[in-house]
């Protein structure tokens, strides 16, 4: 029960985040322009490049989806409405968006095609440069809640939001959350005016449907996964858990696509630069920082 | 252990076992890689069949990365990295054949002469593996994790001054 009601709100977040995007893009807000987007897709004709490793230009959008449905199964929308509550659902999370990468590169080498190529591997230098900053903000959550189960993260912020008590960890982790779902700025694996589409280049019709709809489940999973270790969760008042659950992960979502929007696009040289000198500095103080209030303040 | 987990043991065995030998059997740098990490997912898959939830998850997190980053580099170093020209993946087999049957047999031995006690009776749950872990990993084993970081980042750095191009006056 409980996952056909996520797999329903998950496609509703997906359609909503697509509108959102339409309009940070566009600067117009349409509510029927993802759905006449997708029918024209699924209508064009499907190219499939010459001399094309088809196994992985196949797969590479399955999977991209697949890393994506996964990473969604350890996120609570309520309590008790969550597909799987592991032990270990933060490491858990990790482990799916890993496969974020390896869906990419599959689908850049796939093709045969020089932008796919360069923009599957620009993902891997994009990647080198954010893994630590998913995965350092994290930890420090963890440290909190003494729990790498999301719904415990979740009730560890009860008397006082992440976000409130390690703001670093959240700037940090939104950040790197932008990078793992390659949105402007850091959008390099497809970067617009830069790669003609890169990683999406030579994908037409269904399949590129496939990996549209694929980077919208990961975008609305990393807002949601926010949502769950900085925003309190399903906590807040009046209203019930999902409700709330749901807001703050458009709000998340809505802000990340209108930060991006409003900035130019990093240099992979840049992002690299920043994210190792400044963010994991940064993330150090934060995992250091909260270390010393959770042993001497106990909220 | 019930039969269930013994054919899910033994799927995912055969699946580690099966990408393999395929890493050898392609002509692709980029498969191969791909393949060697499917194959690591597997083992990654046998551990959470044996209910050790986080060093399952672990691995599978991992290796993804770890081979994503060999990927580029085989593409990197290697003349034929599509496979286009048939590349053979196997070299001096006389001496992979004379290793790889020492290791069999080394294996072999191991396993039977081992003295394997039952399977485990009670598993601690997912959270208290990885709280055992954790004492673990910073108390009795720290010193060899904390040697391993060392080598890794002597590594690291080594490789990094070697990828460094040399400068101008250095080439004259």
């Amino acid at each position: 029960m409980s996952i056909a009601v996520i797999i329903l709100a998950l496609a509703i977040g997906c359609y909503a985040v697509a509108v959102l995007e339409g309009w940070a893009v566009h600067g117009r807000l349409s509510l029927t322009r993802p759905a006449t987007s997708a029918l024209a897709l699924l209508g064009r004709e499907q190219i499939l490049p010459r001399t094309s490793d088809r196994l992985f230009f196949e797969v590479g959008p399955v999977l991209l989806l697949v890393a994506g449905l996964l990473s969604v199964a350890v996120i609570p929308l309520a309590p008790g409405l969550i597909i799987t509550d592991l032990a270990i659902g933060a490491l858990f999370l990790n482990a799916a968006l890993a496969y974020v990468l390896v869906a990419l590169i599959m689908a850049g080498w796939g093709p045969n095609g020089a932008y796919g190529m360069v923009g599957g591997w620009r993902f891997l230098g994009q990647f080198i440069a954010y893994a630590m900053l998913i995965v350092m903000p994290i930890t420090a959550v963890a440290m909190r809640a003494e729990s790498l189960s999301t719904t415990q993260i979740v009730l560890s912020q009860a008397a006082l939001w992440n976000i409130a008590y390690q703001p670093i960890g959240f700037v940090l982790f939104v950040i790197a959350a932008m990078g793992v779902a390659w949105l402007p700025p850091i959008d390099l694996p497809t970067g617009g005016g830069d790669l003609a589409g890169g990683v999406e280049a030579e994908y037409t019709g269904a399949r590129l449907a496939v990996l549209r709809l694929a980077r919208l489940v990961i975008i609305v999973a990393l807002a949601s996964a926010t949502v769950t270790f900085y925003l309190g969760g399903w906590l807040g008042p009046w209203l019930p858990g999902w409700v709330w659950t749901a807001l703050k992960t458009l709000a998340v979502a809505a802000g990340m696509l209108a930060l991006g929007s409003r900035l130019p696009r990093l240099r992979e040289a840049k992002y690299l630069e920043l994210s190792w000198k400044l963010g994991i500095t940064l993330a150090l103080a934060n995992i250091f920082l909260v270390g010393v209030i959770a042993l001497v303040v106990p909220i | 252990m019930s039969l269930a987990t013994a054919l899910f043991l033994a799927f995912f065995g055969v699946a580690a076992i099966w990408f393999g030998i395929v890493v050898f059997r392609t002509h692709s740098m980029v498969r191969s890689a791909i393949a060697l990490l499917f194959s690591q997912t597997a083992i990654g898959a046998m551990f959470l069949v044996m209910q050790a939830e986080f060093l399952g998850v672990l691995q599978i997190m991992m290796m993804a990365t770890e081979m994503s980053v060999m990927a580029i580099f085989m593409v990197m170093f290697m003349m034929d990295p599509g496979g286009m020209g048939k590349m053979d993946m196997t070299h001096q087999k006389r001496l992979s054949l004379w290793a790889g049957g020492i290791g069999l047999v080394a294996a072999l031995v191991v396993i039977w002469t081992a003295g394997w006690q039952g399977p485990a009776p009670d598993v601690p749950g997912a959270d208290e593996q990885a709280r055992l872990l954790g004492r673990e990993i910073l108390g009795r084993s720290m010193f060899i994790f904390e040697s391993a970081a060392l080598m890794i980042l002597t590594a690291m750095i080594a490789a990094t001054m070697v990828a460094i191009a040399p400068q101008e006056e250095d080439t004259q």
